[in-house]
């Protein structure tokens, strides 16, 4: 599978969590915090098996730090330099 | 308990629900989740010998200023504006459908309140009254619509404090559910919402349904009982033993870690179970735990058959309080695979990641929904069948940060607060943890017969080794 651009997967991450795994209105943005909108542990698993249906790409989970699950941004480059060159 | 707010539910919506207001009252019926239906089975279980039922507990430990009439009125108010909380729990006429007859609330006795008066301060976290472990044993008639109760030890008149159990039958509330329901009273109470007002605009309102045949939900449900079959081919032992005839006679004991120890215990889950997954180190440690209990025993455990319970809360609704929203994640270590802490986390990482893949916590909710028209007991005796007697190893939850954010309870300040979960009387032993502020609390709750005092000890010390390295 081609890597994928920061930007389209910032766009598909965002839209994942926004319609499938979290239950947030229009406030929520690709900046907000991920924990303080919701998300928990089954939450993040499920998040983890969509991105690698996207993109091909298993997130272990011991990079599911904090600073990583920040936003959908920074989400989206944790991915982003996981992906093959 | 595993958290998750957001998900699917599936449960079937009242007929009679005709209104989308919050309150209860215009409503003749609520029907109970599948979750609800499923818990049923562990209460006719508990029942099969009498006296008592399927009871949870959640204690504040107050500080002095506490006022228990204060608390008696607003519940009492609640009970007329949300019907729920002492609606018979029937069978609908003609249909096998049980549900929360909210038409005959009214006729129902109010929640009761025991108030008890002991002399001097408050006992220590792990010397707590009998008159607070007294309710976990107690027989609440759900058919007329005894659901709720609250029991209050005051130290000194009140002067040096209060100790508070609200206690319920699992069905009209869960763990998550409790919290938010005590929350809710104190807010009440500081003019923040009302009796009337519920903090989930959803509360009653059918969630959607899921768009699935009853072809695919059942082979979904049938799904998921194979998954438990499997864990036949290594056959659980509890520490009650199979098929226990005795009378329910529970009791618990509280360990509450310091600040420090829990600054410990807190950063060794995150680093060997993972940020968002530390529920997985607090159950391979009370697998291990209990484990050091066989071992001291001389008895083969087989292997350790263990759920997890999930918050499942519908989409939108994550503080719905009324009515079990869980599914089951089921967890199973052979006896070689306890041996290592860090080997055992692995194994459940691997284990967990697998049945949500699997859809498993899907697929349980779709089993626990065809519990709704099942008789009561048909849950309990397929696991017996299949476990040679026993249900599963034990029970356990972790519940993370309890009642975050709400430090005073009517007034009074919080000092300590935490779950005790029920357990029937095989496999008679359970560890529900939480945090409250900086202190991490583990309750034992224990079949009184079932588990010597040398054995708690046992098991206490291996879980705090596990805990605190």
């Amino acid at each position: 599978m081609p890597p994928l651009a920061l930007e389209d997967l910032t766009k598909r991450l965002f839209e994942i969590l926004r319609d499938e795994i979290l239950s947030v209105g229009e406030d929520f943005l690709p900046q907000s915090n991920l924990i303080d909108a919701g998300l928990d542990s089954l939450g993040v698993t499920q998040l983890m098996l969509s991105i690698e249906e996207y993109t091909g790409v298993w997130i272990d989970e011991s990079l599911l730090t904090p600073e990583n699950l920040e936003s959908a941004e920074s989400l989206a480059a944790l991915v982003h330099a996981q992906q093959e060159p | 308990m595993e958290t998750n707010a957001d998900h699917t539910p599936s449960s079937t919506p009242s007929k009679a629900a005709t209104s989308d207001v919050n309150g209860t009252a215009e409503r003749a019926f609520i029907p109970l989740t599948g979750a609800d239906c499923f818990l049923r089975a562990f209460d006719a279980e508990i029942q099969r010998n009498g006296r008592a039922n399927h009871v949870s507990q959640l204690v504040l430990r107050l500080g002095p200023g506490f006022d228990v009439e204060l608390l008696r009125k607003l519940v009492e108010q609640v009970a007329h504006a949300q019907p729920i909380v002492r609606a018979p729990i029937r069978k609908r006429f003609g249909v096998a459908e049980p549900v929360f007859r909210i038409s005959d609330a009214h006729r129902a006795p109010l929640p009761r309140f025991d108030v008890v008066d002991l002399d001097g301060p408050p006992p220590a976290d792990d010397e707590l009254p009998d008159a607070l472990i007294r309710p976990i044993n107690a027989r609440m008639d759900v058919r007329r619509g005894e659901l709720l109760r609250f029991d209050a030890i005051r130290y000194a008149g009140g002067a040096a404090g209060t100790d508070l159990a609200a206690s319920w039958v699992h069905m009209l509330l869960d763990g998550s559910g409790s919290e938010t329901f005590m929350a809710w009273l104190d807010a009440c109470y500081r003019g923040e919402s009302s009796p009337e007002q519920l903090p989930c605009p959803t509360e009653f309102d059918p969630p959607e349904r899921s768009d699935l045949t009853m072809q695919q939900r059942g082979d979904a449900a049938q799904s998921w009982q194979k998954w438990l079959s499997g864990f036949a081919a290594a056959p659980p032992h509890s520490l009650a033993g199979p098929l226990r005839r005795d009378p329910q006679s529970l009791r618990y004991q509280l360990l509450t870690l310091s600040p420090e120890q829990t600054r410990v215990a807190v950063e060794r889950a995150k680093e060997r179970a993972g940020f968002m997954t530390p529920m997985l180190f607090y159950l391979a440690a009370t697998i291990r735990a209990h484990a050091a209990v066989f071992r001291a025993r001389g008895v083969d455990p087989g292997s350790f058959v263990v759920p997890l319970p999930v918050n499942l809360r519908p989409r939108g609704a994550a503080k719905a309080m009324f009515r079990t929203h869980v599914s089951l994640v089921w967890f199973q270590a052979l006896v070689d695979q306890t041996r290592d802490l860090d080997e055992l986390i692995a194994h459940l990482k691997e284990q967990r990641l697998a049945a949500i893949k699997a859809g498993h916590v899907e697929n349980a909710v779709h089993a626990m929904e065809f519990a709704r028209f099942a008789p009561k007991r048909l849950y309990t005796h397929m696991a017996r069948r299949d476990f040679k007697g026993e249900l599963c190893s034990f029970f356990f939850a972790f519940t993370g940060d309890f009642m975050k954010g709400v430090d005073t309870f009517l007034g009074a300040e919080i000092l300590n607060g935490f779950h005790v979960a029920p357990v029937p009387p095989s496999p008679g032993s359970c560890i529900a943890m939480s945090l409250r502020g900086d202190r991490l609390n583990a309750t034992h709750v224990y079949q009184q017969s079932a588990v010597s005092d040398p054995e708690r000890e046992i098991l206490r010390e291996q879980l705090l080794r596990d805990l605190l390295g």
